[in-house]
């Protein structure tokens, strides 16, 4: 191939799809995996007043063929490889006859919404806090450290119960939970928007506070590394202009930052999980938790592989971007090197 | 391009504060609005009553907002109330309903004896919830437009059991569903997202956040039960219990189902406009019994004197206290409810205390030296005289029922404290269905026939002894776990389902309990209501609670009163 960029392009395309095809894979095997029959939970359900097993054995079996549980494992899953190529996630059980894809796409608009300006936000506002107290040193550097150091390392779900303990219960400022009021009912009029946003603060706000924290301290501790290195010492020598040097280092400390930026955006549908489950608000998260919670197959496949495509795609991105940002990784991604 | 993302960020948030303030609760009008909690979890994909796990209100538990039984099952009597049907009556084997004269279904057709006929019959034809009634009866048949005749199996003539099922059924419109009834699989899967009921209230709208129902106001029913108060019921769906209980602390939900743990705060302390059925503990009318499952096959738990020292270690007055946060009377050692209209009848404490246990450590030991001669170990675990250690058992229910977690670490606790090892396991639910009913466990906390139904306690015995139709152990079972096998059990039960006279009942009661108390198949831990019937009184008011019996505490079955009952906060 004459481009060497496409050429690296493809090849990364390829292993992408290998890893895709590795993890949903796993994303059929892993739920699959946990102890405890799904069908035999909804039949329990209307087992209450002592019906006939008889009669419980033809519900369990009528809902076992629903399902296609009742055919071999290597059936369902070549016939769920072939429903993933056309896009069809399935049926729930628990929330039968609910499919998989609308499921999903009620809860992502909600995590999307909420994650991505948070991290955003926090990873924008973190940099610039890390790199001008790295260089302005003194009291503003010791007050912006230990603030951070002190957000990054509190277990998110703690900061959030306690700012939901503040602002909700304690002093009801904000709501305590929910993607908007109840009653309600979501179009898009101003009235509902400035409703949905009030609820949204408190979540976004606990978001923005954890990231904000971590990536200062990253930013802070690179930037002073690239201040005190040889090039620095050697532009000043020269007598090149401070905020020339700036921009130089903010660049090189910049590099790990992106890639946590990445991972941020990949592993945010974790994080969605415990944001989502103490402020009560709609999304994957708390879609997932509940699937794996009743061992929903359809709907933990569902979910897992949204993740997956989410993290492989963050991934994937930064590495182009690298080579936009790093002139050191483009020489390599174009085989200069 | 730092000025301008700073000045949008703070514009954001200055917007979203200002349209807070401005911003009334919600569109619907809050004093025409009731908000429930605590019957629906995951985001709402069906309201088909015949799908398996459809959204509230047409999930089973016999709520009554847009589908109706025909009867509505009073906790206050024990007794089914009238609602699409006026009255039944049994002549032989023959039971014949009688339906109210101007039923009709939301879209205007009447409701017939026709559609009675056809809503039970789909459960002969398909593998329904409802199937089961087959077992009871053998023939159902429209008489004319207002009479239902049904004729109850002669094999297993139970009429308290076909009782609880015209509690239960609901009954669908047959013009509707013969056009979705191109069979099973079209029947299950049809998500009937506008439901035509006969009830009360219709579907406004859902979503995964809530469900909004608004009142029919021609519902057939208001010339004989009068017009209920909200014009909208609202379930917000919570993500988590404690969620749905601040809510619910803050005024936003009116009507709660969901546990809170020490709910007597808000008024005792807090002075909150919040009540419970008793202003004292227990607060709520216990009716069911969670238990402990013992696996009585396995050594040295198939030895009933080791069930019995375990039964007298085990500490029920904390579990009542701290596990059912004392929403539970300390359990006593019966399969009968000692509180309550429906079974106190039956009760007899003269008998508890004779064969029956209680909390007492001392003995505990007692058994275990003097009977069993068992030594205690240098680990303070007691060995029997064949070596064989009493523990570690495994002690099990499903993580996150936090009420029964602490139940089983009270009984942990205890029994280590006497001198038997017990370990608790928490498993996720399906796996904790799963050992139940394969009889997997050493001990595993469970509820025998939860709720009430006319053929309570009778179905708890059933439940809990009655070895007929259980597969052996590593097979599924639905009743009967733990496999207690007597064949004396079998005939009193056969035989109390035939009577109806409740003397002739309480002697045969009696006489099970004592069996039971003899060979302890399963220990009662504590009771739980059939339903957490919590109410906040901030926008609505006159919920029904001891001092007003108006109507059951439920917000199911007979407790649909309620909302005909309360009235606006002016």
């Amino acid at each position: 191939m004459k481009n060497p960029f496409a050429r690296y392009l493809i090849q990364k395309m390829v292993w992408y799809l290998l890893a895709f095809l590795i993890a949903i894979t796993l994303n059929f095997i892993l739920p699959r995996l946990i102890p405890g029959n799904p069908v035999a939970v909804i039949v329990n359900q209307m087992a209450t007043g002592g019906v006939q097993s008889d009669v419980l054995e033809r519900l369990y079996s009528t809902y076992m063929k629903e399902f296609g549980l009742d055919k071999p494992l290597y059936v369902q899953y070549f016939e769920y490889l072939k429903n993933i190529f056309r896009w069809n996630l399935g049926t729930s059980f628990m929330l039968y006859p609910g499919k998989v894809n609308d499921l999903l796409g009620r809860a992502l608009p909600w995590t999307i919404a909420l994650q991505v300006p948070a991290i955003l936000t926090g990873w924008i506002i973190g940099n610039l806090l890390g790199a001008f107290s790295a260089y302005k040193g003194g009291r503003f550097d010791s007050v912006v450290f230990t603030t951070s150091l002190v957000f990054s390392n509190i277990p998110y779900y703690c900061l959030a119960i306690i700012l939901l303990y503040l602002l909700g219960v304690r002093f009801t400022i904000f709501p305590v939970g929910g993607g908007y009021s109840f009653g309600s009912t979501p179009t898009l009029s101003w009235r509902f928007i400035s409703d949905a946003l009030y609820h949204y603060i408190l979540p976004y706000s606990s978001m923005v506070l954890v990231a904000l924290g971590g990536q200062a301290i990253g930013m802070r501790e690179m930037s002073i590394y690239e201040l005190t290195s040889d090039y620095v010492n050697y532009s000043r020598n020269l007598g090149v202009r401070d905020e020339r040097i700036i921009r130089y280092v903010f660049r090189n400390a910049m590099l790990p930052q992106v890639t946590g930026l990445a991972i941020s955006f990949g592993t945010m549908m974790g994080g969605a999980l415990v944001t989502e489950s103490v402020f009560s608000y709609p999304g994957v998260g708390s879609l997932l938790f509940t699937a794996i919670r009743q061992t929903d197959y359809p709907l933990i496949q569902g979910c897992t592989i949204v993740i997956t495509v989410a993290v492989l795609l963050a991934n994937f991105l930064v590495e182009i971007a690298y080579g936009f940002i790093d002139p050191r990784i483009r020489a390599v991604q174009l085989g200069e090197r | 391009m730092k000025r301008v993302l700073l000045t949008g960020l703070i514009l954001i948030v200055v917007f979203s504060l200002l349209g807070s303030v401005a911003l009334a609760q919600g569109t619907l009008p809050r004093e025409e609005t009731l908000y429930i909690a605590g019957m629906q979890w995951g985001p709402p994909t069906s309201f088909n009553p015949l799908a398996p796990n459809p959204a509230w209100p047409v999930n089973r538990g016999q709520h009554l907002l847009i589908y109706e039984t025909l009867f509505a099952y009073n906790l206050l009597t024990g007794k089914l109330d009238p609602l699409i049907a006026e009255s039944y009556s049994w002549k032989g084997y023959d039971l014949t309903i009688k339906l109210r004269k101007g039923a009709k279904w939301q879209d205007g057709t009447p409701l017939t004896a026709k559609d009675v006929v056809y809503s039970f019959q789909l459960g002969k034809k398909y593998s329904l919830y409802l199937s089961s009634i087959w077992d009871f009866i053998t023939d159902i048949k429209a008489k004319d437009d207002l009479t239902v005749t049904m004729t109850l199996n002669k094999d297993k003539p139970h009429k308290a059991r076909v009782e609880t099922f015209l509690g239960q059924i609901f009954i669908i419109p047959e013009h509707i569903w013969t056009k979705i009834d191109t069979g099973q699989k079209a029947l299950l899967e049809y998500p009937n997202t506008e439901p035509v009921g006969s009830g009360p209230y219709k579907l406004l709208s859902y979503s995964p956040e809530q469900i909004v129902l608004q009142r029919d106001d021609n519902y057939w029913g208001i010339p004989y039960y009068g017009k209920p108060a909200p014009k909208y019921v609202v379930h917000p769906i919570f993500k988590s219990n404690d969620a749905g209980n601040l809510a619910f602390e803050r005024g936003e939900v009116d009507f709660s189902q969901q546990f809170c743990p020490e709910i007597w705060k808000m008024w005792e302390v807090k002075k909150l406009p919040v009540g419970t059925w008793y202003k004292k503990a227990p607060y709520h009318i216990p009716a069911s019994i969670p238990s402990l499952y013992i696996n009585i096959h396995k050594k040295p738990l198939d030895n009933p004197l080791v069930r019995r020292a375990l039964a007298y270690a085990i500490n029920y007055p904390k579990i009542a206290e701290t596990a059912m946060s004392r929403y539970s009377p300390t359990a006593q050692s019966s399969l009968i409810i000692p509180v309550g209209v429906p079974e106190k009848k039956y009760f007899n404490q003269e008998d508890v205390d004779k064969y029956g246990w209680k909390y007492d450590p001392q003995k505990a030991i007692d058994i275990l030296e003097k009977q069993l001669k068992a030594k205690k170990g240098s680990d303070g675990i007691y060995v029997l005289p064949d070596g064989t250690r009493l523990g570690p058992f495994t002690a099990e229910c499903p993580y996150g029922w936090t009420d029964w977690m602490t139940s089983l670490e009270v009984v942990a606790e205890s029994a280590r404290a006497v001198g038997i090892d017990i370990r608790t396991q928490y498993p996720d639910a399906p796996v904790w269905n799963d050992h139940r009913n394969t009889g997997n466990f050493d001990l595993l906390m469970n509820t025998p026939a939860g709720g009430y139904t006319p053929a309570h306690p009778w179905l708890r015995f059933y439940e809990v002894m009655e070895i007929k139709g259980v597969p052996p152990i590593g097979q599924v079972a639905y009743w009967n776990f733990e496999r207690y096998s007597n064949k004396k059990v079998s005939s009193l039960l056969d035989a109390a389902a035939k009577i109806t006279d409740e003397t002739k009942l309480a002697t045969i009661y009696r006489e099970l309990d004592r069996i039971f108390m003899k060979d302890i198949p399963i220990i009662p831990l504590e009771y739980r209501p059939w339903h957490f019937y919590e109410y906040n009184e901030t926008y609505w008011t006159g919920f029904p609670n001891e001092d007003n019996p108006a109507a059951s505490p439920l917000h199911t079955a007979q407790g649909i009163k309620i909302f005909y009952i309360i009235k606006p906060k002016k």
